[in-house]
Order: structure tokens, then C-alpha cells, then sequence
């Protein structure tokens, strides 16, 4: 993690029509960096990726990625940014093998009119072997589980060769043990890949480990800083509206989210 | 039996059937992916109500198709992508609406016309050779457009917000696919018809689908059952003296099930 500042959000308030998602948000993200954003739903975690993307612009104040306003990025930026959005149900038939998902991440450093070259097909094998897919390049994307349909995704991040992998419940969807894994995967290509990790979850044990520090969002930012730092009974709890023990044990941080029970 | 092929206006229906079968083909696979099969109905409503017009004022009547099925897929498109109103109900508008206003058109003319049925029914053994340039310079535009754009389109209609995510132009090549769809639907209408061109365009990217996990294949399938349907309707049509529009879709129809019991996604047979 170097101190370069990668991602800048400078008071940006970001609204739908007359819906407000993010409220004056201040935060800064340093290259090299693995970072998880928690918060309930509808707290504004995906909106913050999107408004990274420059698929929605502030309303109020910046939002900056390499240096430049995120809504006028140019293509040669965006290429920069890998993203694996909340994956939805995958159609069984769709039409669509491994090897054409993952392809579709070159498409922008391709260029228009241009057709992918064998270098290009060199690098989506090199993705695969990455996330361990490399068996599967012909198989339908449909046929794979969910695990490995996640893999795939994360390798057509990959083979875009980003600096900045923007990462929307990866994990959503997937047994217990695969989740770890995907985990496990994201966070040892962060590091032999030196990317810089946003990632968005549920799952704050999941993830608790493995990130350098966790921005606790709900519409503004509460809190940022390490895991041990950010996750408090007092802040959590005004957060989520319900109870919430946070535990140690092993070195490692749990949080246990208590539900409401009428009886 | 092959004598038929020495009849110029035979060779003209031929010409056409290979080029609206194939654009009609590839185009299709978009429709099918996309979910916009119901557009294809009612942009061919709306051409069709051009053509009326056009017969009603007494000008052109394909330039005025092309006006009322573009702004029909561009009004559509806008009102979809602004969120405003889901893609079938603004489609259901403008079906219903464009297809009043052909009534109104046709009511208004003082006399019958019967090449104006002509454009709902199809008859490719009519085609001349003014419409055969126009079916060949539009064929030829909207695959030119397939082939530059080839990537592009395959990605949004994988993944249209990744597609824009990574810098790919998602928003303006969605209105270029629906222009295009509009463009096919026009070159198709003097040979298919209003009602039946929307089959040359579900149908043979429908069969493919059964028969392939991959996109690139998809494409590929779908323009063999295209022009082999197009194709065979017309050799069928004047064999068996039977309406040629009514004859493809049959024939496409037939390709249709039996894709369907041979597809390697159900596995009755495969």
C-alpha cells in the first residue's frame, strides 16, 4: 500500500431523482489498498462503486479515480477499472462459453472496429489459469455453479490488466465454503497483483480479515479505518437498528447481528 | 423443375429472400437476446402505417415506412431507457396507435388499393428492381454495422451495464441496434409483410438458440435457417402456387420445432 491517493470522494452527495443515496462523503482510497464497504441495504454501497464507474455523477462535490472527474473518464481510464457487479441469475441457456465471457473484458482496450487478437486470446488463458478456470474454456457459462461462475467474472476483471478492481457482493449466492475462496482468491491477486480493492459486502466476517480497512456507509460514511477500529457495538448497532456483538477470538474480529423477535 | 430460375422476377424474389433472410438472421439473435421480441411487432405496425400514408399522399411510401418505424423505436427506446415506461407496455402503444393510424389512412384513401395489402401480406414474387437496390443498400448497411460493431453489441447483450462500465458506448449503440431493427423490418416488408416479417426476424435466431451455448454459433445457425427458410418459402410458393410470405414462415416455423427436438439443451434425441 503506497500513499498515493487512487479514489477521492470530495463532499459528494450523489441523489436518484429526489432520492438521496450519499450524503457529503469524504473519503480517500491509496493505491495498492484492499478496502470492504459495509453498511445495510440501501445504505449506498453499490451507488458508490457506480459513481466510481462514472455510471452516475454527484450532485454536489467530486468524485475523482487516477486524478479525473469519474463521469469524464475516457476509455483508456476505464480499462483501468475492472468490475464484477452483483451477479445476477445467469440464464442456464444463454449463449455464452468461458472463453467469450472473459474475452468481453479486452473489448475496450481493443478499440473500435478491431477484432481480438491472439495476444488478446493469450491473456484471457493467462486469466483463467489466474482463477483457476483454465479447464473450462469452452464450457457454456450457464452450466458452472455459482462459485465458479464468480471466478470467471473475476477473471474478465483481471484480463482487462487493471489497476482497480471494483468489487459488488462477490459473494452473494455461494455456499460458505466458496465464499472463502473467492475470498481467499480476491485477496492473493490483490496482492501478487498489486491492485487496489474495493468490495462491497454483507458479510463483515467474510471479509474482516483480509481488508487493509472498512468504510462503514449508510447514506454518509460513520466510519473508516481498520477492522478492529470500525467494527464497535455502539457504531454498528446505530447503524443496523438492531443489536450487535462484536466478539474476538483466534486475533481475528466477529460481528454477530442480533434480529428482532416478537413473540 | 429448375426452369423457374430463368424467370427474371424469380431471380429478383431469390436475391432478396438470401439478403432479408440473413440480415432478418443475425438481427433476430439481438431481438432474441435482448428481450425485445415484442418490438419487432409493433415497429412493423408502425412501418406499415408509414407505407398507408405514403400511398394515402401519394409519395414514396417506403421512405415514409422508415420515418414511422425509426421514430417508433427511438421514442420507445428513449422512454424505456429513461426508466419512464417498460419497454412492452410503450411497445403496446405505439402498436396499437400506429396500427389505428394505418386504418385511418386506408380509410381516408377514396379508392381500394390493393398493393397496400400487399405490404401486410408480403409478396416477395413482386419485388422489382427499384426494391431489390433498396433491400440490397439497406442489407448491406445494417450487416456492415453488425460487422463493425460485432464486439460491442456481443458485450451489451451480455451485460450491458458491464459493457458501459468498462467504456464501451452502451447507451448509443443500444439506439443503433434498434435502428437497425427498424431498418430490417422495412427492407422486409414489401416481400414478408407487416404481420409476418416479425417470424423472419424471432424465429431462426429462436431455432438457433436451441441448438448452441455459444454466441458466435448462434449467429451462425441462425443465418443458415434464415436464408434456407427464406429461400425454400420461395421455391415453395411458386411449386405449390401458395402466398410466398405465409409459405417462409411456415417452412421457418417447421426449422423451429425441430431445433427444438434436436437441441442439445433438452436432449429428447442429441
Amino acid at each position: 500500500m503506497s500513499n498515493n491517493v487512487i479514489i477521492r470522494f470530495s463532499h459528494a452527495t450523489i441523489a436518484y431523482q429526489r432520492r438521496t443515496a450519499l450524503t457529503d462523503i469524504n473519503l480517500e482510497i491509496f493505491q495498492g489498498e484492499f478496502v470492504g464497504i459495509i453498511g445495510p441495504n440501501g445504505s449506498g454501497k453499490t451507488t458508490m462503486l457506480k459513481s466510481i464507474l462514472g455510471l452516475i455523477r454527484p450532485t454536489h462535490g467530486s468524485v475523482q479515480i487516477f486524478d479525473c472527474a469519474c463521469h469524464k473518464l475516457r476509455c483508456r481510464h476505464k480499462a483501468k477499472i475492472g468490475y464484477i457487479p452483483q451477479k445476477g441469475q445467469i440464464d442456464p441457456n444463454f449463449p455464452v462459453t468461458v472463453m467469450e465471457t472473459v474475452m468481453m473484458g479486452r473489448y475496450s482496450s481493443i478499440g473500435l472496429f478491431r477484432r481480438p487478437s491472439n495476444d488478446d486470446r493469450e491473456l484471457v488463458k493467462h486469466a483463467l489459469r489466474e482463477v483457476e478456470m483454465d479447464g473450462y474454456t469452452d464450457a457454456p457459462l450457464g452450466h458452472l455453479s455459482g462459485g465458479q461462475q464468480q471466478r470467471v467474472l473475476i477473471a474478465r476483471a483481471l484480463v482487462q490488466q487493471p489497476e482497480v478492481l471494483l468489487m459488488d457482493e462477490p459473494t452473494t449466492g455461494i455456499d460458505t465454503p466458496t465464499q472463502h475462496s473467492i475470498i481467499r482468491l480476491i485477496s492473493n491477486l490483490q496482492k501478487n497483483l498489486k491492485l487496489t480493492v474495493l468490495l462491497v459486502t454483507h458479510d463483515i466476517n467474510m471479509i474482516s480479515p483480509y481488508v487493509d480497512r472498512m468504510a462503514l456507509i449508510n447514506t454518509q460514511l460513520h466510519a473508516i479505518g481498520a477492522p478492529a477500529d470500525v467494527l464497535n457495538e455502539k457504531t454498528l448497532t446505530a447503524i443496523y437498528g438492531k443489536q450487535v456483538v462484536v466478539t474476538t477470538k483466534g486475533g481475528g474480529t466477529y460481528v454477530i447481528v442480533g434480529d428482532y423477535h416478537y413473540v | 423443375m429448375f426452369e423457374m430460375l430463368s424467370f427474371e422476377f424469380i431471380q429478383r424474389a431469390l436475391i432478396a429472400s438470401v439478403i432479408i433472410g440473413l440480415v432478418c438472421s443475425i438481427i433476430g439473435v439481438f431481438v432474441i437476446l435482448r428481450n425485445l421480441t415484442f418490438i419487432g411487432a409493433g415497429t412493423s405496425h408502425a412501418a406499415f402505417a408509414g407505407v398507408t400514408l405514403g400511398y394515402l399522399i401519394n409519395y414514396n411510401p417506403l421512405s415514409f415506412a422508415i420515418v414511422f418505424s425509426l421514430l417508433t423505436v427511438w421514442i420507445v427506446g428513449y422512454l424505456n431507457r429513461k426508466g419512464y415506461l417498460k419497454l412492452d407496455a410503450s411497445v403496446g402503444i405505439f402498436y396499437s396507435l400506429t396500427m389505428a393510424l394505418a386504418v385511418l389512412f386506408i380509410g381516408l384513401m377514396k379508392v381500394y388499393n390493393a398493393e397496400v395489402y400487399g405490404y401486410l401480406f408480403g409478396s416477395i414474387l413482386s419485388v422489382t428492381k427499384g426494391d431489390l437496390a433498396i433491400i440490397l443498400i439497406l442489407g448491406l448497411a445494417v450487416l456492415s454495422l453488425v460487422y463493425l460493431f460485432f464486439k460491442e453489441f456481443h458485450f451489451i447483450t451480455f451485460d450491458e451495464e458491464m459493457a458501459q462500465a468498462s467504456g464501451i458506448a452502451a447507451g448509443w449503440l443500444s439506439f443503433l441496434l434498434l435502428t437497425m431493427i427498424a431498418l430490417t423490418i422495412v427492407i422486409s416488408l414489401k416481400s414478408v409483410g407487416a404481420i409476418l416479417v416479425f417470424a423472419l426476424i424471432v424465429t431462426p435466431a429462436a431455432a438457433a438458440y436451441q441448438l448452441t451455448f455459444s454466441m458466435i454459433r448462434m449467429f451462425l445457425y441462425s443465418a443458415v435457417i434464415g436464408i434456407t427458410a427464406s429461400v425454400g418459402g420461395v421455391f415453395l410458393s411458386y411449386w405449390l402456387d401458395l402466398p410466398s410470405g405465409a409459405t417462409t414462415v411456415l417452412f421457418v416455423s417447421a426449422m423451429f420445432f425441430l431445433s427444438l427436438i434436436f437441441s442439445p439443451k433438452r436432449g429428447y434425441i442429441s
